[in-house]
């Protein structure tokens, strides 16, 4: 994968992406439609540069990818699901007014130290 | 840490940030504008747009980027992703701002952080979060096709919203604490309209709240009470959409400005100028604020018209509002 950037997940490269990724993933469930996904990218952007090399940041499009979608019960987006080792950890639902440090406070639970 | 200095600070992207920018910017004054996420602020999910003057209809992101690249093209730099942590008075009456490692200081700072989606306060309101319950309906109507749904509110986002979720869900019930609407009679008489239709998939509850949001994982059904007669039901439905009005996004700037006890930024509704000298504030945030396009636009354009005037004469901050200020005297 490319360091620190934002990686386009769907249905078929799910499992190989997120749920058997060595680094917890952070997945983006949004779609076209929706203002506040557009809205959150710079978030994420930043969170995956900062985070590199010790989390993923996927987009999953719920449009395209609906059996992922569905599968996971989304009903509402954007939603943030952190997994690790193929578990759903943590989630964050909507955009809150504190986004990007709410963001960083569910995610650093679960990272590992940093390897460098 | 990098330390840059500008005359103008605006913090929000939002119609008022923009608005503010888009005047500075045209007074060569070195402007920056920090928005926590994209541009846009509430506007961004509103897709018909029919009450800003002399634009008979847009939606709310393309508004928003023909608003971003007319205050870029004057020079103000809009920098996304910068979530503003803190402010600071400094000695030389200037102002810094700290946004996620980085100072940024000017000698005006204008507050146009804008509003979030009300709670309802209910019980199983954030239980079921993501799981059927929902403040945005451009967002989330997609996954209710087939579905029955709860809108509650009676405010113009509210009436958009519903007619919004009509055309996805197999049933939407709106609720509405009080016996008429408030919004925009245009809008009432379209979603009337809509509710007398023949087989039509939308009902209204006049005088009806919601108490309880109930389930198991999910949302399957929401407690309503109508407020006259005091009679209590269980209302079975997926989802419950929630349009009840907005509150400002000025936690971060408690220790900074006056706030009201609901979290409004106190000012003289006028000039708009904060408790703090040099600090103004425009849109939604602020007390007395129509919570509209338009007056968000005003408010940045006030607020960037007044600041030459406190950078004309720091005294003039505490001057109480005037009929003797002219532009010309600017």
């Amino acid at each position: 994968m490319e360091e620190g950037k934002l990686i386009n997940v769907g249905d078929a490269d799910f499992e190989s992406q997120v749920l058997k990724s060595d680094v917890p993933v952070l997945v983006d469930f949004w779609a076209p439609w929706c203002g506040p996904c557009h809205m959150a990218a710079p978030v994420l952007e930043k969170i995956a540069q900062q985070y590199k090399g010790r989390l993923k940041v996927c987009k999953l499009n719920v449009d395209e990818a609906r059996r992922t979608a569905i599968d996971h019960g989304i009903m509402s987006i954007p939603t943030l699901n952190i997994f690790k080792g193929g578990e759903i950890v943590d989630q964050i639902i909507g955009v809150t007014p504190g986004y990007e440090s709410d963001v960083k406070k569910k995610i650093e639970p679960h990272l590992q130290e940093s390897a460098g | 840490m990098s330390d840059v200095t500008y005359d103008v600070i605006i913090i929000g992207a939002g119609p008022a940030g923009l608005g503010a920018a888009l005047y500075t910017s045209r007074d060569r004054l070195k402007t920056l504008v920090l928005e926590k996420f994209q541009p846009g602020g509430q506007i961004i999910n509103t897709d018909r747009i029919e009450n800003y003057p002399g634009i008979e209809q847009i939606d709310g992101p393309g508004l928003i980027e023909r608003m971003q690249k007319q205050g870029e093209s004057f020079g103000a730099e809009i920098k996304t992703g910068c979530e503003v942590t803190n402010l600071e008075k400094l000695k030389d009456g200037s102002i810094a701002v700290y946004c996620d490692g980085d100072k940024f200081s000017a000698r005006v700072v204008i507050l146009a952080p804008g509003s979030g989606y009300r709670n309802l306060g209910i019980p199983g309101e954030e239980e079921f979060r993501g799981a059927g319950v929902s403040y945005c309906g451009t967002c989330d109507a997609p996954f209710f096709k087939g579905k029955q749904v709860v809108a509650v509110g009676g405010g113009n986002t509210a009436v958009e919203e519903t007619l919004h979720l009509a055309k996805f869900a197999d049933k939407v019930t709106m609720i509405h604490r009080r016996d008429e609407f408030r919004a925009a009679k245009v809008l009432v008489e379209e979603l009337l309209k809509k509710v007398n239709e023949p087989n039509s998939n939308l009902i209204i509850k006049y005088s009806t709240v919601a108490t309880a949001i109930k389930g198991e994982g999910k949302v399957q059904s929401v407690k309503l009470k109508n407020v006259k007669t005091g009679q209590e039901e269980d209302y079975p439905c997926s989802g419950v959409f929630i349009f009840i009005g907005m509150v400002p996004n000025t936690d971060f700037l408690k220790d900074f400005v006056e706030l009201t006890d609901r979290g409004f930024i106190k000012c003289d509704c006028a000039y708009l100028r904060t408790n703090v000298p040099g600090v103004f504030v425009a849109g939604d945030c602020r007390i007395g604020a129509a919570m509209q396009l338009a007056t968000a636009v005003a408010d940045g354009v006030i607020a960037a018209m007044m600041l030459k005037q406190y950078f004309r004469d720091k005294k003039w901050w505490n001057e109480p509002v005037s009929d003797l200020l002219q532009p010309g005297g600017w």
